[in-house]
C-alpha cells in the first residue's frame, strides 16, 4: 500500500479509509458468505452476488484507488465501504425474513382500489 | 437519455437484463401500466419512466413475500404497496441495497378511508441521493394493529411517526417516545380521522371572572346545518363503477 493518498473524503464524519483493499475485500467475502445461506434461486441473491462479483473483480484487478473508484462508479471508496457494510447488515437481516418466499396474504380487497368511493360496490 | 437509476456500470442489470424470472413477477407490475407502455416494453430502459419501472420490476422480484403490488403513477412516480408485516424488509432492502441507497425519509403520512376494511394507508416518500430518484412505499393498518417503526432506519422518522399517532392514532411500535407532538397536553382524539367533527369536541375561551382561560364542551351558537359538500358536476368519470352507471340511466328513464 503506498499509503493514504489524500487528506480529507470531504464528507462530514467519514474518515479516509487507511487499507481500502484489505477493507473492501474481508467485507466482500463476508456478504458472499451470508449470500450462500440463502437458496440458489433467490433474486435477492443471484443480483447481490452480481454486484458483489464484479467489484470485487474489479477491486483485485487495480491497484490504484482512483482507477477502483472510476470504474465502480459509485462514489469514493470510502462511500463504497459504507454501501458494503450496509449490505452486510441488509444480507444478514434478510436471512431471518426469507423474503424469497411466495407472498404471505393476498391484500384484502379493495385495499388499493383508487378513488375509494368506489370500493364500497 | 436521462440516466436515474444506473451510475455508469454500477447496475448493469436494471439497464439491459430483464430475465425469466422478472417476467414472472411482471405480472404485478403489468396491471399499472397502460397498454401503450406495455407494447413497447422490450426490457431496455429508453427514458426514467422505463428505468422506474425497471427498478419496480426489480424490487418486485427480490421481495415476492411482502411486495404486493408494484404501480407508476402518470406523472412517474414509483409506489410500491407492501403488507404491513413487510414494512421493515422492504424499507431495509431500499435503504441499504446497492442499487437502490434510499437514504433519505424525505416524509411520513397517511390518509384515513373508513371505508375499507384497514382504514389508515400508510405513505413513506424515500429519497435516493446516489441516483437521484424517489420511491414511494404505501402500507396499511387499522386502530388496533400496530405497525414496525422505522426510527431504526432513519431518524427522521422519530417525529413523522408521532405526527402520525397524533393525528390519525396509529400505533408504532417499538418506538422510542410515541407521544403527542402537534396537539395540546391533555388533548383527546385525533384530529385527522374522518370521524372527527370538524369543530372538535372542546372550545377554549378567557373567562373574565375566573381570570383565566376555561376548556368548555363546544357549543355551536347556530343551528346544526346540513353541509352538501358533492359537487355539481360529475368527478372521476372515468372510475365509474357499472352499478353507479345502470342506476343512474335507470333514473333517467324514470325521469323521461
Amino acid at each position: 500500500m503506498a499509503g493514504v493518498s489524500k487528506i480529507t473524503t470531504g464528507l462530514t464524519g467519514l474518515a479516509v479509509a487507511a487499507k481500502p483493499h484489505h477493507t473492501l475485500g474481508v467485507l466482500y467475502s463476508k456478504i458472499l458468505r451470508t449470500l450462500q445461506k440463502m437458496p440458489q434461486d433467490a433474486a435477492y441473491r443471484r443480483h447481490t452476488e452480481i454486484i458483489i462479483n464484479e467489484r470485487a473483480q474489479i477491486l483485485k484487478s487495480n491497484s490504484d484507488i482512483e482507477v477502483v473508484e472510476n470504474q465502480i462508479g459509485c462514489g469514493q471508496i470510502e462511500e463504497v465501504i459504507v454501501q458494503a457494510e450496509n449490505e452486510l447488515i441488509l444480507a444478514r437481516k434478510m436471512l431471518n425474513w426469507k423474503p424469497w418466499e411466495p407472498l404471505l396474504r393476498e391484500a384484502p380487497p379493495n385495499q388499493w382500489a383508487w378513488p375509494p368511493a368506489q370500493a364500497k360496490n | 437519455m436521462i440516466s436515474i437509476l444506473s451510475v455508469k456500470n454500477s447496475i448493469p442489470f436494471l439497464a439491459n437484463s430483464l430475465t425469466h424470472t422478472t417476467r414472472r413477477y411482471s405480472k404485478k407490475v403489468a396491471k399499472l401500466c397502460s397498454e401503450s407502455d406495455l407494447a413497447k416494453d422490450d426490457g431496455k430502459a429508453h427514458t426514467a419512466r422505463d428505468q422506474l419501472k425497471n427498478f419496480g420490476k426489480y424490487v418486485a422480484e427480490c421481495i415476492p413475500k411482502y411486495i404486493e403490488k408494484v404501480q407508476i403513477t402518470n406523472s412517474s412516480e414509483l409506489e410500491v404497496l407492501v403488507d404491513p408485516d413487510g414494512l421493515k424488509c422492504v424499507i431495509s432492502f431500499l435503504k441499504d441495497h446497492h442499487s437502490a441507497q434510499f437514504e433519505s425519509l424525505v416524509d411520513l403520512t397517511a390518509l384515513d378511508i373508513p371505508s375499507r376494511p384497514h382504514r389508515f394507508e400508510l405513505v413513506y416518500n424515500l429519497l435516493s441521493f446516489r441516483y437521484n430518484s424517489r420511491i414511494r412505499v404505501k402500507t396499511y393498518t387499522d386502530e388496533l394493529t400496530p405497525v414496525d417503526s422505522v426510527t431504526g432506519l432513519y431518524k427522521s422518522a422519530d417525529w413523522l411517526e408521532r405526527e402520525v399517532w397524533d393525528m390519525y392514532g396509529v400505533f408504532f411500535a417499538n418506538h422510542p417516545d410515541l407521544r403527542r407532538i402537534l396537539t395540546d397536553y391533555g388533548f383527546e382524539g385525533h384530529p385527522f380521522r374522518k370521524d372527527f367533527p370538524l369543530s372538535g369536541y372542546v372550545e377554549l375561551r378567557y373567562d373574565d371572572e375566573k381570570k383565566r382561560v376555561v376548556c368548555e364542551p363546544v357549543e355551536l351558537a347556530q343551528e346544526f346545518r346540513q353541509f352538501d359538500l358533492s359537487a355539481p358536476w360529475e368527478q372521476f368519470s372515468k372510475y365509474k363503477s357499472k352499478q353507479e352507471a345502470a342506476e343512474n340511466s335507470k333514473a333517467e328513464k324514470n325521469v323521461k
